[in-house]
């Protein structure tokens, strides 16, 4: 154990916590970021710290410190337990964590290549290769391409007797076109929107894109948009959903509905609640029965993979959703007791100055058994919708409207005529029990989310979606104005 | 806090470390407070002080970066060496205009020794205050209480030198009960500004009101926004285009509408920095001073905020606005002219309509006109005949926030200030909008 965390854990019980945990933090950062045809950012970035979370008097404080010296660790565990007794004159019930956590050992995320390895030069001139390629196409306003390498050495210890150190891989990266004219402005993105397809990897992870196979189609998509045909206006009709997009639905309607913090109202005055209340665990059909969901932390390159969690538990898997029917929650230590469960390894803080939230591993839907061309083919009338464009939900997870950056109509079992400006609205179990086939394991990835917001002060955690595409029936769609 | 003095002695022996032909870096520091609370209880509470430097390093027309919070010699020099090493890396940008020349900026006493000293126990004693009003009206109450202070100094090899220190408090309450919620938000860089009573029982009386709402056929409505919602209009319209670089690529909301009136003649809407009535933060992190900038004139687009990059494109000097490190310029301290009715008078003078209180996960649906989908919270009202007459459950829109503000029909004569926890503020009036589309209902 780290000599900075056995004095935060002695000086917490000397200060009278009865419990404490310290988590050391060491984050190294890699950003490369091309702006039509001008390199934008290249940034090197780093960050150390150190987090004391301890129990006394029956309730919670967290202090911390980037100050990495005897005197300010032993300041960080004396504020923690300081406010720790200021939590506990304002009532509310005792913490209780459940059984001890004792783990121990080592976690190195696999990587086939340390990102950290590859030189700057040949990052750069991938993305530079990209923006070249985007520029061949005519019509492009902007073009953005961007790659970022993540290495965070973590060690946590509890006074319970949890002693675990971990280095967590994160490698992302993605190309994005924008095009203005006809009164219109549309993108293309690849891998995926909002920036960067993300996962718990290596430089393999982003090699293996092919950013610049993919940046004049990306281009070319992104200008025929402008003349598409609308997504037609307010109708309801089939949707097959693309995978990336079937994964953000899963974020959104499924993974944080499934957080039991918001679910027992920690989280009500921020980011909300959530429908599926206790009495509706072994007692509710979320989805169909094609519908199966998991919470894991161990696929890779899931973003939600580790070794431990920031309690100290391990690593596991979790079914959320069993052919249709609510099975589990995301527990931490103290939520799981509540239900006389135990915590399934989901508490995490995005840095060392953070508190660990409950926050989604890699919530996944399992891949059915079709073939994509044989699910369109056995769609008489619908539209195809892919790579989201926005996202939006209500604070307990029941309405949502997404929007994408591409649409094809569907006709007679055949992709037809480009649409734009697609929409898609529902209430989440009826969207979810309108579900009747999910593509088989071959359409099946892992898509990284590294922008999940919650918690004040506010966390941007990582999580992952494995996803394959999927059809819905009789879906609202083309809700624009 | 680190305080003037050693903030600038910490930067000057930063830039002794440069090998770089320019540098500038950028101190950000925060020692914050927080207090959360739900089910009438604390039930996370914290504390962080962290120091970052924030480097840019030049070499001719190239420019790399580089941050740490390790404020070591070795630290600094070693993140210096990262900065220059990745402006290396670079090919030339014929259009970058150099580190900028150093300016004046305005200093702004938005310092209140109150919020900077807050202790856990005084957080731990307001929480307690609005927990029991919600408790004695049988509400579970939840949100966070927070205090602390803000560091901000910019100093460069070309002679900017710059350091302001501010304080901050906010508190945001939601009241529930089994059918309905309540809401208020205080912010200020005055703790005495939180009026803490009052905001829990504005929640109170929220949430009190909205029991057992009805379902209301969604559809066009006339609305009265609390100054809640306000703000989400107004962070909208400058995340997706009040900045130059979104103009530049045509992305933006603004894009042919400058020089026209595109709002209604009772909207006026500028950015101001150094204002004390704001959240200030007299200059951004390049160290260029914050201009006042308007941002519309009586309902007239005027024109977007810059940076040293944008404004340079454009032929124009900096306004001040490059909010973060990296990322584009936005307009962070946004004011909007207050009118002359009072909220009840809003109500008063709508025959049908819905009074909304906020709007919550609000995103941009398509960039032309600023067409944004969200959802109402935390207590909606129908209004008929001038009067509330019941709450409704919670709506979905989709809609134009800029075609929403050309049918401006009333303006609260009282402009709040609304803080949110990454320094962006507005102080903004209740409205009266003529329609607004809402698209959905949920359960």
């Amino acid at each position: 154990m780290d000599s900075l965390i056995a004095r935060a854990l002695d000086t917490a019980a000397a200060r009278g916590a009865s419990y404490a945990d310290a988590r050391m933090v060491e984050t190294a950062q890699e950003r490369y970021s091309v702006r039509t045809g001008v390199v934008d950012v290249i940034s090197s970035d780093e960050s150390m710290g150190i987090g004391v979370r301890v129990v006394a008097d029956g309730a919670w404080g967290f202090a911390s410190t980037s100050t990495m010296t005897p005197d300010a660790v032993d300041q960080a565990a004396a504020l923690a337990v300081e406010i720790a007794k200021a939590s506990a004159t304002s009532g509310g019930p005792k913490v209780e964590l459940g059984p001890p956590v004792t783990s121990r050992g080592t976690y190195v995320t696999p990587v086939e290549v340390d990102p950290f390895s590859v030189s700057p030069e040949d990052k750069l001139a991938l993305l530079l290769e990209a923006d070249e390629r985007m520029a061949r196409v005519e019509g492009i306003s902007a073009r953005t391409g961007n790659l970022i390498f993540i290495r965070e050495r973590k060690s946590f210890a509890s006074s319970e007797g949890a002693d675990v150190q971990q280095t967590i891989f994160e490698a992302g990266g993605g190309i994005q076109a924008t095009a203005v004219g006809n009164g219109e402005v549309q993108r293309r993105s690849y891998p995926n929107s909002m920036g960067r397809q993300q996962g718990c990897s290596g430089w393999e992870f982003v090699r293996d894109f092919d950013l610049v196979g993919n940046s004049e189609r990306v281009s070319s998509e992104a200008v025929a948009l402008l003349t598409a045909e609308r997504c037609p206006a307010d109708i309801t009709t089939t949707l097959i959903i693309g995978g990336s997009q079937v994964g953000l639905q899963i974020h959104e309607s499924c993974g944080h509905a499934i957080e039991l913090d918001r679910v027992l109202g920690s989280e009500a005055a921020y980011a909300g609640t959530s429908f599926l209340t206790t009495e509706k665990l072994h007692n509710f059909n979320y989805g169909s029965e094609q519908v199966n969901i998991t919470a894991d932390s161990i696929r890779m390159p899931g973003l939600g993979s580790f070794g431990w969690d920031d309690e100290g538990v391990p690593a596991q898997s979790t079914p959320v959703v069993e052919a249709g029917r609510f099975v589990g929650y995301l527990m931490s230590r103290e939520t799981a007791a509540t239900l006389g469960l135990q915590s399934n390894g989901t508490m995490r803080a995005s840095s060392w100055n953070r508190l660990p939230l409950i926050r989604m591993t890699n919530v996944s839907l399992e891949p059915g058994e079709w073939e994509l061309d044989d699910l369109i083919a056995d769609t008489d009338d619908g539209i195809l919708v892919d790579t989201n464009r926005s996202w939006s939900i209500d604070d307990r997870r029941y309405n949502f409207q997404f929007g994408t950056e591409v649409g094809y109509e569907i006709k007679n079992g055949k992709l037809g005529r480009l649409l734009r400006n697609c929409t898609y609205t529902g209430i989440t179990p009826e969207f979810w029990n309108s579900c009747d086939a999910v593509c088989n394991s071959s359409h099946w990835t892992m898509w990284g989310t590294p922008n999940c917001g919650k918690g004040q002060p506010g966390q941007l955690g990582h999580t992952g979606h494995g996803a394959s595409p999927a059809r819905f029936r009789n879906v609202r769609v083309g809700v624009m104005r | 806090m680190i305080g003037e003095d050693a903030t600038l002695a910490l930067l000057e022996r930063a830039l002794t470390l440069s090998t770089a032909e320019d540098t500038d870096i950028y101190l950000s520091s925060q020692d914050l407070g927080l207090t959360r609370f739900a089910g009438n209880a604390i039930h996370q509470n914290v504390s962080h002080s962290n120091v970052t430097l924030n480097i840019r390093a030049v070499e001719g027309k190239r420019l790399g970066r580089a941050t740490t919070n390790d404020t070591s010699d070795d630290g600094i020099r070693k993140a210096m060496e990262a900065a220059k090493r990745n402006a290396l890396l670079m090919p030339e940008d014929p259009a970058f205009p150099g580190l900028p020349e150093p300016q004046a900026a305005p200093r702004v006493a938005s310092w209140d020794e109150s919020a900077a000293t807050c202790s856990p126990m005084t957080r731990a004693q307001m929480v307690r205050e609005v927990c029991s009003q919600g408790a004695s009206n049988g509400l579970d109450t939840a949100g966070a209480c927070r205090t602390g202070i803000q560091e901000l100094a910019v100093v460069s090899s070309r002679g900017v030198r710059a350091y302001h220190a501010g304080t901050f408090a906010g508190l945001i309450i939601t009241t529930r009960s089994d059918t309905s919620a309540g809401w208020a938000k205080g912010g200020s860089w005055r703790l005495d500004q939180i009026d803490y009573p009052a905001l829990a029982a504005e929640a109170v009386d929220k949430a009190v009101r909205g029991r057992n709402p009805q379902p209301v056929t969604p559809g066009e409505y006339a609305v009265v926004l609390d100054h809640y919602a306000v703000d989400d209009i107004l962070e909208a319209l400058s995340l997706y285009g009040m900045g130059a670089q979104a103009v530049q690529e045509g992305r933006s909301w603004m894009c042919g509408l400058e020089g026209t009136r595109a709002m209604s003649g009772a909207v006026s809407i500028w950015d101001d920095g150094g204002s004390l009535e704001g959240w200030p933060m007299p200059f951004d992190v390049e160290g260029v001073p914050r201009r006042r900038v308007e941002l519309v004139e009586d309902g007239v687009v005027n024109a977007p905020v810059h940076n040293t990059y944008t404004a340079a494109q454009d032929g124009v000097a900096s306004t001040g606005h490059q909010q973060y490190f990296v990322g584009p310029p936005i307009a962070s301290n946004i004011f909007m002219r207050p009118g002359d009715k009072t909220v009840e008078e809003l109500i008063s003078s709508t025959e049908r309509g819905l009074y909304i209180t906020r709007f919550f996960y609000t995103r941009l649906s398509h960039n032309r006109g600023c067409v944004m989908t969200g959802m109402t919270r935390d207590g909606t009202f129908l209004i008929e005949n001038g009067e509330i007459q019941h709450p409704v459950k919670d709506l979905r829109f989709t809609q134009s926030y800029v075609d929403a503000l050309n049918g401006v029909e009333g303006v609260g004569d009282e402009a709040k200030l609304v803080l949110n926890e990454v320094g962006f503020a507005t102080r903004v009036p209740a409205l009266k909008l003529a329609s607004f589309n809402f698209t959905g209902v949920t359960v």
